[in-house]
């Protein structure tokens, strides 16, 4: 029995059709003429992936046709490794979005982002965008990502409950422990908080009582590799993180609720506060919305005497680059120059506010009050004026390297759960910084 | 020496006598039928398993040089007590799903050989959850089962019955992923149990029955020796795919809280993606394939027993 020619003749062509399935999967990089890629790497709603193609896709295509812009949302929590995955095997979207400086630092330093220097010239976005935050993207001398977000952590507060009780948003540490004590006092849960979606969360916390406490001086310092994680300051810090878990007010849930769930908490008043990030303004006014009581917004307490009040860590949640193997890489920028611009900022804020919050120099409350809420005008311009003025703080998610910040997330459950103490979770934190330091890991600071 | 056609071939070897007188293939014709899945293996099997060695041994973010640093790797990996929290929780996930799946699926698998009336359905039911996607089966429950807010856990709160997130406690997290996993995977073992049962010939159970053996007694002397291959193959396939275990752990929990659910798949995952550590992640690959290789071993072991 034989089997029919036809069927052999298939078989005999398989390994051509493997070649052309091969050249296929492995899909090159975009051409000259095709226009310009972003993967957006944070994911989004469907009403979120409308907003971006009619505030950032549809205007920037309609003064650049020869080159437009072809978006890609991917999925939150799987797309940075898909897109560090692709541009370092020579691959990937022209315009790079990565989680932020720490992610960027690596793939500068192997030569595979451009070098933004001339295009930040030309459109003069050093004057745009403002200088510590633009900072964060330069290695070597050399700049290689722009702060997509500048974000910060907030103390979100139960206004209309704050109003019914008489308080008032705490600004010292004594204020928040009265305020906590109150609450609890009333079976009102202090902080709205979790990490039942995002077990990143962890690090929120750290970066409020290491800001808050210790103190942005010092954590300058030890990012300098000039003092180590296990400065008593920081124990200190650790331990009142540790003490407010200890006395219930992360309340009974925080392994379990999720961000909609928390603001929803909040909304409801059911719990009183909820130190978040300004990204999640957004998610904050939906749950008020739906609650209909009023939403309040206050910068985090100073925790200790000669920490400055309002102090504002800086955050950037993301940042753009091109790839050193764009074949429009001129696109590109002009994509950046659009992004950057007035224009974006403000459809942006007005549809999507939090998310897209540039660290532009041209915020101005008044400005942005006609768009935004005014809560919102009020929090960013106070933000971007205190960082104008050199007083900011480091968010662990932008100035740690990989490994540290990996360990201060997952540490710090097991000092909440008592499993390990401060010092010896402070200790392997310091172990891991100074391998990760020696190794050159350590996002550069722009002197304070 | 005769060549032979692609109809000797599809006749070829069918019993011992049978390869004694085989006949001899022309090289470029079998080629043509090896060639391909040749080199599939070659490139998305051997390669990457070659080169997962090779990364054990060096010093690598995934983007500048490798540097080599020969076993510092394991070092590094055994001097984490994450490390070995995690293999204790693969070993418990084994014998978690060499247990009580097993007993659940040949149960139903029984059931549905007696009962015939509805067999149909039942078999379908039993088999949907392996079908629907791990992530949607672990964000349902997460969200509608687990969770104190929007959950059943929630409901029974409101209810005046108060239970906690299972996920949410380091000494329940990782049974409360497995109850997910199983959820999911043992409908598939019932099928094939029950598929495997209705081979069994029919006079051996007329035999049984007749001389007043009870379900239990079939059960025990006549069922299970015949599928036994079946149900081996299962077994040991359990421990590999118990060590490669990943999706349910990386979605519901992510290995925590405080890494009381971190097997060594989501550590290695951890190692090369969070941390960009890949000589360390790839030495915890190689210790999984280590478990995986060992279950092979007997796999193949009882496969040539079974073939003589």
């Amino acid at each position: 029995m034989q089997l029919p020619r036809g069927i052999k003749s298939k078989i005999g062509t398989l390994p051509g059709v493997l070649a052309i399935a091969t050249a296929l999967f492995g899909a090159s990089p975009v051409r000259a003429g095709d226009g310009i890629t972003l993967w957006y790497q944070r994911g989004g709603t469907p009403e979120q992936q409308q907003i971006m193609q009619k505030d950032l896709v549809e205007p920037f295509n309609a003064a650049h046709p020869t080159t437009p812009l072809n978006l890609d949302v991917r999925a939150s929590g799987t797309a940075d490794k898909q897109i560090r995955m692709a541009v370092i095997s020579g691959k990937g979207p022209d315009i790079v979005m990565t989680p932020g400086p720490s992610t960027t630092l690596a793939l500068a330093q192997s030569g595979h982002l451009l070098a933004l220097d001339d295009y930040i010239k030309k459109y003069n976005l050093d004057k745009r965008i403002l200088g510590p935050v633009l900072r964060t993207g330069e290695y070597n001398g050399h700049n290689y990502a722009l702060p997509r977000t500048f974000e910060t952590m907030v103390l979100y507060y139960n206004k209309t409950l704050f109003d019914k009780n008489g308080w008032t948003a705490p600004k010292t540490m004594a204020e928040l422990n009265a305020l906590a004590e109150a609450m609890q006092a009333k079976n009102v849960t202090p902080f709205s908080v979790g990490n039942g979606d995002w077990r990143a969360a962890n690090e929120w916390y750290v970066t409020v009582v290491f800001n808050h406490f210790a103190g942005p001086e010092n954590i300058y310092k030890a990012l300098k590799g000039e003092i180590p994680w296990t400065s008593p300051t920081f124990v200190q810090a650790i331990d009142l993180l540790n003490n407010w878990y200890q006395k219930g007010w992360f309340g009974k849930n925080y392994f379990s609720l999720t961000d909609d769930q928390q603001a929803l908490l909040l909304a409801k008043g059911e719990a009183g506060m909820a130190p978040n990030g300004t990204f999640n303004f957004d998610n904050m006014v939906a749950a008020f919305k739906q609650t209909g009581q009023e939403l309040g917004i206050a910068p985090f307490p100073s925790l200790r005497d000669g920490v400055p009040y309002p102090t504002y860590e800086i955050g950037t949640g993301s940042t753009m680059s091109i790839n050193a193997n764009s074949a429009n890489p001129d696109a590109a920028a002009a994509f950046l120059d659009y992004l950057y611009s007035d224009a974006f900022y403000d459809r942006i804020s007005k549809d999507w506010p939090g998310d897209w919050n540039l660290p532009l120099t041209s915020i101005d409350e008044a400005k942005l009050s006609k768009n935004v809420s005014p809560l919102f005008a009020a929090t960013a311009t106070s933000f971007s004026k205190a960082v104008a003025q050199g007083n900011f703080g480091y968010t662990t998610w932008t100035f740690w390297p990989p490994a540290t910040e990996d360990y201060l997330i997952r540490g710090i459950e097991q000092v909440w759960l008592g499993q390990i103490s401060t010092a010896e979770y402070l200790g392997k934190m310091q172990e891991t910084f100074a391998t990760e330091m020696a190794a050159g890991k350590v996002p550069q600071l722009a002197p304070r | 020496m005769r060549r032979c056609g692609a109809g000797e071939l599809l006749r070829y070897p069918r019993s011992p006598l049978d390869r004694q007188n085989a006949p001899h293939l022309s090289l470029g014709f079998a080629m043509r039928f090896i060639l391909p899945a040749l080199l599939i293996n070659i490139v998305i099997i051997l390669i990457p398993a070659l080169l997962t060695v090779a990364m054990a041994f060096v010093d690598w973010d995934g983007v500048s040089t490798p540097v080599w640093v020969g076993f510092e790797n394991f070092r590094t990996i055994f001097a984490d007590p994450v490390f070995f929290s995690a293999l204790l929780n693969n070993i418990k996930w084994t014998l978690i799903f060499l247990t009580v799946p097993m007993v659940m699926g040949l149960a139903a698998a029984l059931m549905l050989l007696v009962v015939r009336r509805g067999r149909n359905f039942f078999q379908i039911v039993y088999f949907l959850p392996v079908i629907i996607a791990t992530v949607a089966v672990a964000r349902v429950w997460q969200g509608m089962i687990y969770n104190p807010e929007s959950g059943l856990v929630g409901w029974l709160k409101l209810h005046g019955i108060v239970l906690t997130d299972p996920l949410a406690r380091p000494t329940t997290s990782l049974y409360a992923v497995a109850t997910v996993d199983l959820w999911h995977w043992w409908g598939f073992l019932a099928v094939i149990f029950f598929a495997a049962l209705r081979q069994v010939d029919s006079a051996q159970i007329d035999s049984a029955l007749l001389d007043g053996a009870s379900l239990l007694q079939l059960m025990r002397y006549v069922l299970i020796p015949a599928i036994r291959p079946t149900v081996t193959l299962m077994m040991i396939m359990t421990v590999i795919w118990s060590f490669l275990a990943f999706d349910f752990v990386y979605v519901l929990t992510q290995g925590g809280p405080a890494y009381s659910s971190e097997v060594l798949s989501t550590l290695s995952y951890r190692y090369a993606f969070y941390n960009y550590t890949i000589g360390p992640a790839a030495a915890v690959a190689l210790v999984i394939s280590f478990f995986g290789l060992i279950a092979t071993f007997f796999y193949v072991r009882i496969q040539q027993r079974g073939g003589d």
